[in-house]
């Protein structure tokens, strides 16, 4: 305590703010890409023209729904799994669809994906995507009790 | 060197005032412990300052300092210090150096605390929108439509895959799949 007393107060701040820099340095590069795996969210949503209900659980994609023309969205399934970068991640989808997610790599803020929509073992759709850390993509399109399925594929870099 | 009766008495107004060195004053001290006639020069010396400080503090009392003092601060603060000291004095503040100092640290925290809000807030500092929305670098439908949907103002894309089904959609008069936009 006694040397730390003899020190000038300026001196002891400045340290601090070098520290903190550091910490914050460190921090940074412990954000995004730096772990290795991807965190990612599917929910499956069924759209129809059947009701007029909109699930309360979607209500942070409300803006992104509008530019569908159904009435009625039901989130029916949500699954978050971490997956490691280059391994599969497979998420079951009602009517006998799954998805397979192979998260690529991340870059410029971005995580590339690689997608696979099957139907059972029939591949309907691949595509490579990269979406904004934190952000999703809508895929849409197969058709489910009366309505269709929109699938929204959401990816966080951890 | 030994002192005489003259050289003592000569020296006694500095030896009460502290003025003379340890060597002078320890030579005055022995020399009065021995001589009569100059203790008593001492003394009245003694009595003479004590008299001054008397008369000179009873007249110091009468005189009122108040007003004066009043006057002296009145006359500081309606000193007009114009602008560009006033600024001179500002900027030798910021430039003390030890104020300085903080600048380097302060700095570095703020530019490592701006990348690494562009983290969570891509877009911003950069102004960059490039990676602000998602891009499809292919798609295969496996023989199925598939049609590529942007809307800006939500960032939303969507992928919506269908089967041509134009003829039932006209038989049943509704179209769930066809065209969700």
């Amino acid at each position: 305590m006694r040397l730390l007393g003899a020190l000038p107060k300026v001196t002891l701040f400045s340290f601090g703010l070098v520290l903190s820099s550091a910490l914050l340095i460190a921090a940074e590069k412990g954000l995004p890409g730096s772990k290795p795996g991807v965190q990612l969210k599917i929910g499956t949503i069924l759209a129809s023209n059947q009701s007029q209900d909109f699930d309360p659980r979607l209500s942070k994609m409300k803006n992104q729904l509008k530019v569908f023309k159904y009435r009625s969205y039901r989130l029916i399934n949500e699954e978050i799994q971490d997956v490691p970068w280059q391994a599969n991640a497979l998420f079951s989808i009602p009517g006998g669809r799954s998805l397979v997610v192979v998260p690529q790599e991340y870059r410029d803020r971005q995580v590339s994906l690689k997608v696979r929509l099957l139907e059972r073992d029939k591949p309907l759709l691949d595509t490579s995507v990269r979406l904004r850390n934190r952000g999703n993509l809508l895929l849409g399109g197969p058709v489910h009790e009366g309505g269709v399925l929109i699938l929204s594929i959401w990816a966080m870099a951890e | 060197m030994m002192r005489n009766c003259t050289t003592v008495q000569r020296s006694l107004g500095a030896w009460l005032d502290a003025e003379l060195g340890e060597a002078e004053r320890q030579e005055i001290r022995e020399h009065l412990e021995k001589c009569p006639s100059c203790l008593a020069e001492k003394r009245r010396l003694e009595r003479l300052q004590s008299a001054l400080g008397e008369a000179l503090r009873a007249r110091a009392s009468g005189i009122a300092f108040e007003p004066f003092w009043r006057e002296v601060q009145r006359r500081i603060s309606e000193r007009e210090i114009p602008w560009h000291a006033r600024f001179w004095d500002w900027v030798r503040s910021i430039l003390y150096p030890q104020r300085l100092a903080w600048v380097v640290p302060v700095a570095m925290v703020f530019l490592v605390g701006a990348f690494s809000l562009r983290e969570f807030f891509p877009g911003w500092l950069s102004g960059s929108q490039r990676t602000a929305r998602t891009v499809v670098d292919s798609i295969d439908g496996h023989g199925l439509n598939v049609a590529l949907f942007r809307e800006s103002e939500s960032r939303t894309t969507v992928i919506w895959l269908f089967e041509d089904h134009e003829e039932e959609d006209e038989a049943s008069g509704s179209s769930t799949q066809g065209n969700p936009f």
